[in-house]
């Protein structure tokens, strides 16, 4: 069997966010971009279920679209342990636009599991998973917490409303992974980012695709208010204080 | 003439089996790894004539060192008898050395009296060891054969010594009796020489004879017994001395494999291009097994004759964690005995199916090392646990990727926004919220330069309680008009924490970038609070082409006292009893002892000391990359231990000078509960108190 795993670039989530071109675009000056961090716990138990050589998983190939700048991003994942990686030489403008991408990119290439974030820490979008398997026309199955391969058959578990569900899904497919899909994320040894170096990563040019979406805006979350600290020796402000000025109780 | 020939029987006997054994070890040796080079002979004499001849480490327990040290000189007087006894075996001559005189006597006289002492000294050891309980005799390495090693060698020595004073008094019984030519001063012997008294002088010279040959064949014995015994120490531990590293036990061995990959790694040109054919496969990062090893920890190995100094002083073993760091020489030395043969025999691919990391030693007491140096300050034959212990890490971190999980938070944060915490790199000023700080790139930008670079680090950045700390330093350098420059957004973790927990790859990115900042702005010298980056810049970075100068604020502010530029009133904080704990990156690491408690003196005139203080001061934990973790498990937290140390003085103020020990220290005081009482203050804060900044 063969996994894919969606890759993401992502601002490294201490980033102070700023906007230029009128509020239309990011600042990308002085980023640090990372994997999105649902994408690399996919990857991470990608690479554990390949590991285990009771899984039959073969490989384990990563998938990215974006321009060359986000090279870096695709040598980590191989550094982590990703076998080879495909590149889609667009820039991302919308899930859309990337699950259009990504699909196009990998239809020939018989993927059993196809692993996506369920979203990107960016924009937070929710929908390249859900897209990606309309158009393979193969099945997905949403918010899964725990893949396993057990006698051949993809094992999955879901959480759902005050319980969980366990699901066995035949291949192909495309699971949109939660966090909880493996414990900690996998690190790249200095071992495996030599060895990233010599593995292969195949650029392919975008295909023509219109973005269903555009951007009018961002804005920025107003600030949090300030911690306001009570006197122990006045502490019964603290109900005045939630009564008139919070307005809560 | 027989006696010459049945004595050359035994002395090549004695000397081919001792070759086999050189042989042997020697085979051994080839499979490890260089070490660094061996120069500075003269630095290295002085060092062996202090440490080994002059044995002051073992002195740093007075009464027992004493003890040691005396069988130690008495064994060196000893030998010059028992090289004369050979040279009389092989040619038949007696007391060949006798020409002399004077010379002679005195030496003959000395080995005489020291063999009674070492007797004497060797029943203590002996009682010591089997009617004592002495702690540092046990633990999970010390096994029974340890044991038994230990007293057969300790019950060798006190037959050679007890023949040797029988071979002297009947010397002294039969010359005296005979024609008074007494050859020799025996001050002992002719003590002892008159229970023969009424003995014939052919009686005589048979119990010397007996004593003669009893002596040299347990030298024999006793020599070839050695290599296979702990006692091996006894060949090894002068030469082991003059190999030292003679770097300060703060600085660890660059890495060069890893500094050509990061080189590749950082230049556009080649970061993500295929390896080029011509380069040479890196075999492995880090020790992995005993061919992984250098030679020098190999010798330090065979040298180790465990007797528990430094497993006695390790913080992770004081508080009940796995580590000891004498377990560590132990395993080592064993799997060497194991594996050593095999890979001798059918080459490098050779596999037994273990390795010293996991088979023999653990992660758990690889992780539980803070990297504090106090057993490598301790050990009296200067053995470099800390270094082996980090070679490990390294090849867990970089072959395997397998660093605990919470340090690989910290190696992402290090790597993603240059600190061990998640925080924004744009965030590193908001100490200075309120005050006019000089930062590097506007002074640059207005054509002017600052004579210092104030490094502030991630905890002066970041930490809530640390960050008063920077503000109090910076205050006082704004007092003296000291000309400085931090350089804010631009600086990034000096990456102690990833080199101390084994990630050389992430270290060197870090201070190959820092140093490039460095060299952009001319920095010349550079001040800094926290005693890791102080460590960092001082003795590994210049590895990596560093040319700076780099002073610990506290040595900065002792000689600004000295000079007279920083007036301190010692009465000023009267009210106060203070005491300090020394970081290990200051003290052990560095040697700066004396200047933190002569800042403190200057504006606290009560000033008491921990019982463990100085070189013996315990670790508070948190040192190498133990902050960014869990500890392992253990009976005690480090720094609870060490803050009952504090306590114990019954001052109000514990003084620190490192961001780590104050973070652990105040836990200590919450965990006691004794926040009210007894305050924690960086040595900057008291300053700042007396000055009232």
């Amino acid at each position: 069997m063969k996994i894919l795993v969606c890759i993401s670039n992502v601002p490294d989530t201490t980033t102070k966010v700023k906007f230029v071109e009128n509020n239309t675009k990011l600042d990308t000056n002085g980023i640090q971009w990372v994997i999105n961090p649902w994408d690399e716990l996919s990857l991470t138990r990608a690479l554990e279920l390949k590991d285990d050589s009771s899984t039959g998983i073969t490989s384990v190939t990563v998938a990215h679209v974006g321009e060359a700048s986000s090279e870096p991003t695709i040598r980590k994942a191989l550094a982590i342990g990703a076998d080879n990686a495909i590149r889609v030489n667009g820039e991302p403008v919308d899930a859309y636009y990337v699950a259009a991408q990504l699909s196009e990119a990998v239809k020939n290439e018989n993927f059993d599991i196809i692993l996506c974030g369920i979203e990107s820490s960016d924009h937070n979008g929710s929908t390249v998973g859900g897209m990606i398997s309309e158009f393979l026309d193969i099945a997905s199955v949403s918010a899964v917490s725990s893949l396993s391969i057990e006698n051949g058959e993809a094992v999955i578990s879901r959480e759902i409303d005050g319980g969980k569900e366990i699901l066995t899904v035949p291949v192909p497919f495309v699971a949109v992974v939660q966090k909880g899909i493996a414990k900690e994320p996998r690190i790249a040894a200095m071992r495996g980012i030599m060895m990233a170096r010599s593995k292969p990563v195949k650029v392919v040019e975008p295909i023509a695709v219109d973005p269903l979406t555009s951007v009018e805006a961002f804005e920025m979350p107003e600030t949090r208010a300030a911690c306001k600290f009570i006197d122990p020796a006045t502490a019964g402000d603290l109900i005045d204080i939630l009564q008139n000025e919070a307005k809560v109780i | 003439m027989t006696k010459q020939i049945y004595f050359t029987i035994a002395l090549l006997v004695t000397l081919g089996v001792f070759s086999y054994t050189i042989y042997r070890l020697t085979s051994f040796f080839r499979l490890t790894k260089p070490a660094f080079p061996v120069r500075d002979i003269g630095k290295r004499i002085r060092l062996t004539l202090e440490v080994a001849i002059g044995q002051t480490k073992i002195f740093r327990k007075p009464v027992i060192g004493l003890f040691h040290a005396l069988v130690f000189w008495g064994f060196l007087v000893i030998l010059i008898g028992s090289i004369e006894m050979i040279i009389d075996g092989l040619t038949g001559s007696e007391r060949v050395l006798k020409f002399m005189g004077v010379v002679y006597n005195i030496i003959i006289a000395s080995g005489d009296i020291f063999a009674l002492i070492i007797s004497i000294l060797i029943l203590v050891f002996i009682a010591r060891r089997l009617f004592f309980h002495i702690n540092r005799f046990e633990g999970i390495e010390m096994k029974r054969r340890s044991h038994v090693d230990a007293n057969i060698a300790l019950t060798i020595i006190l037959l050679l010594m007890l023949s040797l004073l029988g071979m002297n008094s009947a010397h002294c019984a039969m010359e005296g009796s005979g024609e008074g030519n007494l050859v020799g001063l025996f001050p002992v012997g002719n003590m002892i020489a008159g229970i023969y008294t009424g003995l014939s002088h052919s009686t005589l010279h048979l119990l010397h004879e007996i004593f003669w040959w009893s002596h040299i064949l347990l030298i024999f014995l006793f020599a070839n017994m050695l290599p296979y015994s702990k006692h091996f120490h006894v060949f090894l531990s002068v030469p082991n001395v003059f190999l030292s590293r003679l770097d300060p036990l703060g600085k660890l061995v660059n890495m060069d494999s890893v500094t050509r990959e990061v080189k590749l790694m950082l230049d556009p040109e080649t970061a993500f291009a295929a390896p080029s054919g011509d380069e040479v496969p890196i075999e492995r990062f880090g020790v992995k097994d005993v061919e992984d090893i250098s030679w020098k920890n190999y010798m330090d190995a065979l040298s180790c004759t465990q007797c528990g100094r430094c497993t006695e002083v390790c913080p992770a073993n004081i508080t009940g964690k796995m580590l000891s760091p004498r377990k560590i020489m132990m395993d080592v030395r064993e799997r060497m005995k194991i594996r050593g043969p095999g890979l001798v025999k059918n080459g490098k691919e050779f596999t037994d199916g273990k390795s010293l990391i996991r088979d023999y030693i653990t992660e758990e007491e690889l992780w539980a090392c803070t990297t504090c140096n106090a057993c490598a300050r301790e050990c009296p034959i200067n053995i470099d646990h800390p270094s082996l212990i980090v070679d490990m890490r390294r090849y867990l971190v970089m072959e395997e990727g397998s660093a605990p999980a919470e340090l690989n938070t910290a190696f992402n944060n290090i790597e993603n926004n240059g600190a061990p915490w998640q925080y924004s790199t744009e965030d590193r000023l908001l100490w200075a919220e309120g005050v006019e700080i000089p930062v590097m790139a506007d002074l640059f930008a207005r054509g002017e330069k600052a004579e210092y670079l104030f490094w502030v680090g991630c905890a002066g950045a970041f930490d809530d309680r640390y960050k008063k700390v920077t503000g109090a330093f910076a205050r006082i350098l704004t007092h003296l008009d000291v000309s400085f420059a931090v350089l804010g957004k631009e600086e990034t973790c000096t990456g102690d924490p990833a080199r101390r927990a084994g990630n050389e790859m992430l270290y060197q990115m870090q201070a190959l970038q820092n140093i490039e900042t460095f060299k952009a702005y001319e920095v010349r010298k550079i001040i800094t609070i926290c005693p890791h980056c102080f460590n960092i810049f001082k003795n590994d970075y210049p590895d990596l082409g560093a040319d700076f100068e780099v002073v610990s604020y506290v040595e900065l502010l002792d000689r600004f006292i000295k000079e007279g530029k920083l007036k301190l009133d010692a009465s000023r904080l009267k009210e106060l009893t203070v005491t300090y704990h020394d970081p290990c990156y200051l003290g052990r690491a560095n040697d700066i002892y004396e200047e933190p408690r002569s800042v403190i003196k200057s504006v606290a005139s009560n000033y008491v000391e921990m019982d463990r203080n100085r070189s013996f001061a315990l670790c508070c934990g948190a040192g190498g990359a133990q902050m960014f973790k869990e500890a392992e498990k253990g009976d005690k937290e480090i720094f609870i231990e060490r803050t009952e140390d504090a306590l114990k003085t019954k001052a109000n103020v514990i003084a620190t000078s490192c961001p780590f020990c104050m973070t652990m220290i105040t836990d200590g005081l919450k965990y006691k509960n004794r926040e009210d009482d007894v305050k924690n203050y960086d040595i900057a804060e008291l300053i700042v108190q007396a000055l009232e900044l």
